[in-house]
Order: C-alpha cells, then structure tokens, then sequence
C-alpha cells in the first residue's frame, strides 16, 4: 500500500497506520459487509424461487451454496477453514440434506489421509531431520553458482515429494537465506540472489505435484472423486501418471531459471562452506530422526503396495500414532506446526462438491451450459487445464481444485472420458503456479526473502506456465494411454 | 486598541467587555478577593475557578503583593461579580473539587495525583518538566514546582483518582506528562503502561505530553495503543528560546518532520504544541505559529508570567492587549488551513485556539456549535465514538515477524 506509512525498524509492535482518505480506508476494511449481505440476500431470495427446469429445487439450492463458497474462497472473504466449515452448515440450512448427512461428510477418508499426512510433515520439520536431508542435498556444490542453483531445486524437489511443498519451503528459506548474505546479496542486489529464491520455490512447485505428499490438493480431488461414485486413484497410480510432467518440467525449470536470470557470481565457496558447516553443527543423526526416517520410508511404501487395501488414511493415522508411541514428537510442538485449517476446508469442500454431483446440479450445469459450446474431448482436456492454470496464480490450489473438480467430473461422462483424466489434469495442474504470492505459501515465501519483484518473475514465469501446459497435453497424449488411461 | 476592558466584540460591534481579553488579564493580573467570599475559595493549588461570560473557564490566583490588580471578585447574595474599572461584570464562580482532600485506598491524597482544569484532568506521574522547573508558572500540574514535586503513586492510585474526580464532575481528557525526558521513544515506553491501565478501565480520552521520538514508528505506536493527541513542544529550539539551550540544525529539522508526521497519524487537531508567548518580539512569535500550522499542528499560546525569583521575569514584557493579535494570527491561520481548532475545547489556564475568535472578525460559528455538542453528555460520547472507530479503520496489526 502506498499510502501507509513507512514500516520502521525501530517499532516493536508490528503496527502500520493507514494513512489514505477516511472514505477510501472505510472501503478497503468494510467492503466486505455489503459483499456477506448480498450474499445472504441471495441465498434467502433462492430459497423462494422455483428451480430453471430440468433441476431438482435441492440441485438449484446446492448450486446457489457452490456459488457462494466460490465467491468465500476465490476472494477471500473469510479464511479457507471457515468457508469450509460454511460449506457444511449452508445445505442443511437450505434444505438440501439433513445436518446429519451433511457433518458425515466431514469424516470422509480423504481428510484423515491429509490430516496424517500434515502431522508426518510438521514431525519431520520439528525433528530437524528435513533440513539433515536438505543440507545432505545441497552439500558440494564444487563452487559452482549453476551446481547450486541445481542442487536447491533438486533438494526441495526431492523434499516435496515426501512433505508438503509450504513445509519444504519454510523449511529451506532459512537456509537460502543463510547462503545469500554468506556471498554478500541484499535484497535488489545482483540477479543470482533472486534465483536462489526462485530456484527453492519453483523446486517446491514441480516436486510438489510429484506425490499424494506434496500437498492438500491431490488427496482432496481424490476425495472429491470418490464422493462422486468414482473409483480412487492410487498413492503409486498418482506418481505414475505425473511423473513424465514432473521430470521435464525440472529440467526445464533449471533452464528457464539459468537463462532468465543473470549469473552474476563467479564462485559460491562462502555458500559451500556455511552449508558443511551447518552440516557439522547437526552433528551424528539422532536416534528418533533415524526412527522418523524408517517410519516415512515404510508409510511410503505402505501407501504404495496396501493403500487399497487398508486404506490411504488408515496407513497415515497409524504412522502417527506410531509417532507418539515412540515420542519422536510431542503434542505441544505439533500443535504449533500443523495447519489445522486446511483440514477444515477439505472436509467442508469434499463435502459441498458431493453434495453437487448427487443432487444432480454439476450435470444439468454442464448439460445446459457447456457441452453445446465443446467439440472435442482435447478442446475440453486443453480448456480446463489452462483454467486451471490461471485461477491457480490467483487463488490457493486446493480452492481451484474445489471449485473446478465437482463440475468438471460431470464432462467425463459427457464426453465418455475416464474420470481420472479429469482428476490428474485439475489436480496437477492446480499445483503448477509459478509467478504470484498469493498462488502458493512456497511462492509467497520466496517473495517475503524481498529478493523477488512480480514484474521480473512474469516473464520467466510465463514460460514455465506455457511449458506445463505443453508437458501436460504430451503427457496425457502419449503417456497416459500407455497407463490404460484412454482419451477418446 | 482601546482600553483592553472595554474593547468591542467585533461580532457584536457595541461596548462591551472582550471576554478573551478579561481572560487573559486575569491569568497575567490575578484577582483581590472581596468582603464574604465562601471558603474554600481556591483548589489546593490556590486557584480560584470562575467562568466568564460566554461560558468561558479560567483559573485565576489571588493577586500577590507585587502586582496590581483591577480586578476584584464580589459576592452579593448567591451571585459573583468581577469588579473592575467601577463596573460589575456577572461571573460564576466554581467551587473547588472537594474530592481533591479524599486519598486513594493506599492514602494518596488526590490532589497528589492530578489537577483538573475544566474537563482536562491532568496528571504528571513522572514529576516537573522543565516548563515546571524553568520559572515559567505553568499551572498544570499544579502551577509551581513545589506543587509539582508530588509523592509517588500507582497506577490503581491513578486509576481511583480519576473515577473519584468522575464521580463528581464530567471530564473528556485525561493528559499526561512524560516529564519531556529526552530519550529516543520521547517518553511514550515509560507513559505505555499507564495509559494502558486508563484505557482498560476508564472510557475517556488520553492527551500526552512528550518530547519528539528519534523514529517515526514510536508515533504510529502511540496512536495505536490508545492515545487520542499529542502534545510535542518546540522545546529548546523555539524561536523564544525559553532555555536557551540550542540544538543542532539536524535536531530541529528531525523535530519538525516528527510533528509533521504526527499531524498526519493522528486526527486533525490532535497534535498540538505549546508556545509561550510574551517573552520575544511578536513577529517571532508568529513565525513559530505559522511553522507549526503549515505542518498541521496546533499551537497552544501560552501566556504565563514567570514567577518573580525566575530569571525569565526580567524578559516578560507583553501586556495582555500587546499579545493579543497573536491569538487573532493563530484562530484564523487553523480556520484558513481547515485544522481544528477546539480539540482543546475548554481550558482554564490558557487562552485556547477557539478563544482567539474574541479577537477575530470571522466567524466561528461552526466550531463554536461542535464545542458545544461536545460538552453535552451525548456529544462527548460521540466524539469518543467517532475518534474509537478511526483508529479502528486506521491501524492495522500485523502478525509478528511481519517485518
Ligand atoms: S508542562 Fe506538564 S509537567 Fe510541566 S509543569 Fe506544566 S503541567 Fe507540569
């Protein structure tokens, strides 16, 4: 904001004073007020008025609460959590369903697989066995600026696929920090301290999508899927299917990075010698890291071989019971350091969109709506990915997947798709942001370093965005089928 | 310029008396006391309390032995008049608060604690300025430095003073001195926790007193915790020079921006800084005045003679009617950059900006009719609304670690 005042050092209580005109100030904090009456106004006015033919009233009414839970999540309006929680008081409170069936939502599989999951990822950033690993990584570069660059990509690649990509991108900021003042960048300073940032965030970006670990988004659009009567993915079936994007998109990624930006340092020998001091610092690996590293390493494996069978969430829940069995983390430490929201939103987003497709609403949507105007499975494939891709710099991933999956899932049967085409292209491609803050927390942590400027990243970003899009018809061309995945 | 008693009102263009002139007589003059007057008559500080015509406050003190007074004040029935001049001007006469005698649960006597005057209880719980220890008789606090040398006392002593004096008359300000200690936050970390305590149990306004911060944040957090205006002074490098200590060239600039960025922090008329006239030529005076509005402060024209053993008396020159104009520069320079002039809206040891209006020809209608609103019980509890939702809008906390 312009027109705040300075931020000063020397203020210990983190205040800002706005300084704008009164009326423009009571705007920019109030505007929501009209915005929630509107919204009331609507879903009263909707509880009166007859459905368009061809919908049931209960489809018309779970439509009218999808629209506004978008309008909550797209803009912000309240945190994802509470419009979650929304999203299962609102049908019964329209009619839809009972409170009951709604609240019975909450327990679905999907949000116990993503509560487990967070947990294993707050106990692996609390042991400090995540940054062992991510400075095992990084270690040698051999003084080369481009070898580091590569390394810092790889290393929260690599850690994305185990952790979620906001975890893997707290973790290492610290240290991309820690390297940049050891060869002397400030902020604004010379361009190759702003790809040491870009590098950390974009790595978390395309490992991210590389497991069901990586983030919320996958095990939610599974979720959502399952609630829709579809047969789930699988944790080793999800890897399979992305892994073709996820590998060329690193590569290309390091590219893009090296040839946008300016290497404008000779050697990184300061950098080399904080990280083996670091190294040195964390001494022999402990006993309950070594412990925590078998656990993750066997929940991997058991989401891979039993996830069917016993289920994706049944493996996450017991790997962390097994965590306090063993005391390798305690409550308070995890209290702080798991996002406790995202598991309201998911509930309250698998929950909305099932209600959609059961009461019919999606499909009439998309029968009346979109098919006359789509020719072709591809043109559909195409359109909904570059969808997806827009709204997701502008909006949090699981927010697009919630918003774009319940209605998208309708065109698989329309066009004769398998649901999972639909599933692996919003969900891939809802993780795949590369410019904005406000897309991702890996992005949004790069940008606080005050390394980065959106209008630098732009252009750059740009370019990763138009090479997924590429990566993601080629692969769903030509790798897909080869999975039992048919395109028609 | 007429005789000062008799000098016209310009809005009403007939003989009669200026009331912001008697004003000013009287605090430079003091007052005899006439035959049955009730006792007590003054407040603990010796201080007699009437309101002038068109309800305006002032404190006087008994006139000493040095000086010559006109005036004297007469009790006839239940009615006082000021005599003076061989004419009887009606007047009302407050009686002193008599919970200045009542002690806090920890005896502290109340009078101790704070000085009331006409709806600003003000309270100094760091000890005499340098206004209080230079001789200049500033009547805050208690109008001399002995006075000033009060007992220590807490902040629930503080806190019980204050509902005491509520209990028995209405106040909108609670103003607090820092004691202008010169240190980089400008006294506001030493003044946090009182008026942290009077915001959490007392719903009325909060002035402080307090030399100029090195940074700006220390104003932002000002405002933020509570504080409705600021009073920063010109201190040493006014153009009067009261102590004669001259600061650098770079202390003056970083002075002026600090008071400048105030102005804009807090609401219009908030910021307001004393100037004590009377000691320098008027032009210089004048100067001060104009530097201070341009950057959207307001001065408080401070007319105290010094006390007669302070050295200052060999400087004080100006009679009354002399300094007049100043009062008249400043109404209508706050009228003219659209500031507010009535923030402080009744005070009964200085002439206030809206009082220069006796001096003025333009109106003062306006601000006249808001003062008004704001000394009824409802306009009080509006203003302290409207100043409660401002901040609100205002300021913005961020989560720590936001920097
Ligand atoms: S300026 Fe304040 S502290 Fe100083 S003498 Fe006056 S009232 Fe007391």
């Amino acid at each position: 904001m312009s027109n705040t005042t300075p931020r000063d050092t020397g203020n210990p209580m983190n205040i800002e004073i706005d300084t704008r005109p009164l009326p423009i100030v009571i705007l920019s904090r109030w505007w929501r007020f009209p915005v929630y009456l509107l919204l009331g106004w609507i879903l009263y006015h909707s509880y009166f008025t007859p459905p368009p033919s061809g919908l049931s009233v209960e489809g018309f009414r779970s439509l009218v609460v999808f629209l506004i839970c978008l309008i909550l999540w797209v803009f912000h309006l309240l945190p994802l959590a509470i419009t979650g929680l929304f999203a299962l008081v609102a049908p019964p409170l329209m009619g839809v369903l009972s409170a009951k069936q709604a609240f019975s939502f909450f327990g679905s599989e999907p949000v116990f697989f993503i509560l487990g999951v967070l947990i294993l990822a707050a106990a692996l950033l609390k042991s400090g066995l995540s940054s062992r690993i991510a400075l095992f990584l990084l270690r040698q570069s051999g003084h080369s600026p481009k070898r580091l660059i590569f390394q810092i990509l790889l290393t929260a690649s690599l850690l994305s696929f185990i952790m979620s990509e906001h975890a893997v991108a707290a973790m290492m900021l610290p240290l991309v920090v820690v390297i940049s003042k050891a060869l002397e960048f400030v902020p604004k300073g010379g361009s190759y301290g702003r790809l040491l940032f870009l590098a950390m965030a974009w790595g978390c970006v395309v490992g991210g999508i590389a497991t069901m670990l990586g983030g919320g988004r996958v095990p939610l659009a599974v979720g959502i899927m399952q609630e829709a009567g579809h047969t789930p993915i699988t944790f080793i079936e999800w890897t399979l299917t992305v892994i073709p994007i996820v590998i060329l998109l690193f590569f290309s990624a390091y590219l893009v990075l090296t040839r946008f930006f300016k290497i404008d340092v000779e050697s990184v020998y300061e950098a080399d010698r904080i990280i083996s001091e670091r190294v040195r610092e964390l001494g022999r690996i402990r006993l309950e890291e070594q412990f925590l590293l078998v656990l993750t390493m066997g929940a991997i494996l058991a989401w891979i071989f039993w996830g069917t069978k016993i289920g994706m969430a049944t493996i996450s829940i017991l790997v962390v019971v097994l965590l306090f069995m063993f005391k390798v983390v305690d409550w308070k430490a995890l209290e702080e350091n798991v996002e406790w929201g995202i598991v309201l939103m998911y509930g309250g987003a698998i929950g909305l969109s099932s209600i959609v497709s059961s009461t019919g609403a999606s499909r009439w949507l998309v029968e009346t709506y979109v098919i006359p105007h789509i020719t072709s499975p591809w043109m559909l494939i195409g359109l909904i990915a570059i969808l997806t891709m827009v709204l997701t710099e502008a909006v949090s991933n699981s927010a697009v997947v919630a918003m774009l999956l319940p209605i998208s899932l309708s065109f698989a049967g329309s066009f004769h798709l398998d649901p999972k085409v639909i599933v692996c292209l919003i969900a891939s491609a809802s993780g795949l942001n590369y410019t904005l803050p406000m897309s991702t927390p890996a992005i949004a942590l790069a940008y606080s370093s005050r390394y980065l400027r959106v209008k630098e990243v732009v252009l750059a970003g740009l370019a990763m965005t138009s090479l997924s899009w590429i990566f993601l018809m080629l692969t769903a061309k030509f790798w897909w089928p080869i999975l039992g995945i048919q395109i028609p | 310029m007429k005789s000062p008693l008799s000098q016209p009102l310009p809005a009403e263009g007939k003989e009669s008396t200026n009331t912001g002139l008697l004003k000013l007589e009287l605090i430079a003059s003091g007052i005899n006391l006439g035959e049955g007057l009730p006792s007590p008559l003054t407040n603990p500080f010796g201080l007699i309390h009437l309101i002038l015509p068109e309800g305006v406050s002032v404190s006087v003190q008994q006139a000493s032995d040095k000086q010559q007074t006109p005036f004297t004040l007469l009790h006839h029935g239940k009615r006082f008049f000021l005599n003076f001049s061989g004419k009887e001007t009606p007047v009302q006469w407050v009686p002193p608060l008599k919970c200045y005698h009542k002690k806090t649960r920890s005896g502290i006597l109340i009078s101790d604690i704070l000085t009331v005057h006409s709806g600003l209880i003000a309270v100094h719980p760091k000890g005499p300025c340098r206004f209080g220890l230079s001789g200049l008789a500033c009547r805050y606090c208690g109008s001399s430095r002995e006075l000033s040398n009060h007992p220590p006392f807490s902040k629930q002593d503080l806190i019980e003073a204050i509902q005491t004096v509520l209990k028995e008359t209405s106040c909108d300000v609670v103003h607090l001195s820092s004691g202008h200690v010169e240190t980089e936050d400008g006294g506001i970390v030493w003044l946090t926790p009182w008026v942290t305590e009077i915001r959490k149990h007392i719903d009325i306004l909060i002035s402080l007193d307090l030399a100029p911060p090195k940074s700006n944040s220390w104003i932002d957090q000002s405002y933020a915790m509570g504080v409705d205006a600021v009073y920063y002074d010109l201190g040493d490098f006014a153009p009067h020079q009261v102590t004669g200590n001259k600061k650098s060239e770079e202390d003056k600039k970083r002075y002026l921006e600090t008071i400048e960025y105030a102005a804009r922090i807090f609401p219009k008329g908030a910021v307001l800084s004393h100037l004590v006239i009377g000691l320098e030529p008027m032009g210089d005076t004048q100067k001060g005045i104009d530097l201070l509005v341009e950057r959207g402060v307001v001065p408080l024209l401070v007319y105290f003679p010094p006390s007669p053993h302070s050295p200052l008396s060999e400087r004080w020159k100006m009679k009354p009617e002399e300094v007049t104009p100043l009062y008249t520069h400043l109404f209508e320079r706050l009228v003219q950059v659209k500031n507010t002039p009535h923030w402080v809206h009744q005070q009964d040891v200085l002439l206030t900006p809206l009082e220069g209006r006796f001096f003025s020809e333009k109106s003062a209608g306006f601000h006249l009719a808001l003062k008004k609103f704001y000394e009824t019980g409802f306009g009080r509890k509006v203003r302290r609304s409207m100043i409660g939702i401002r901040r609100r809008l205002r300021v913005k906390h961020h989560p720590a670690g936001y920097r």
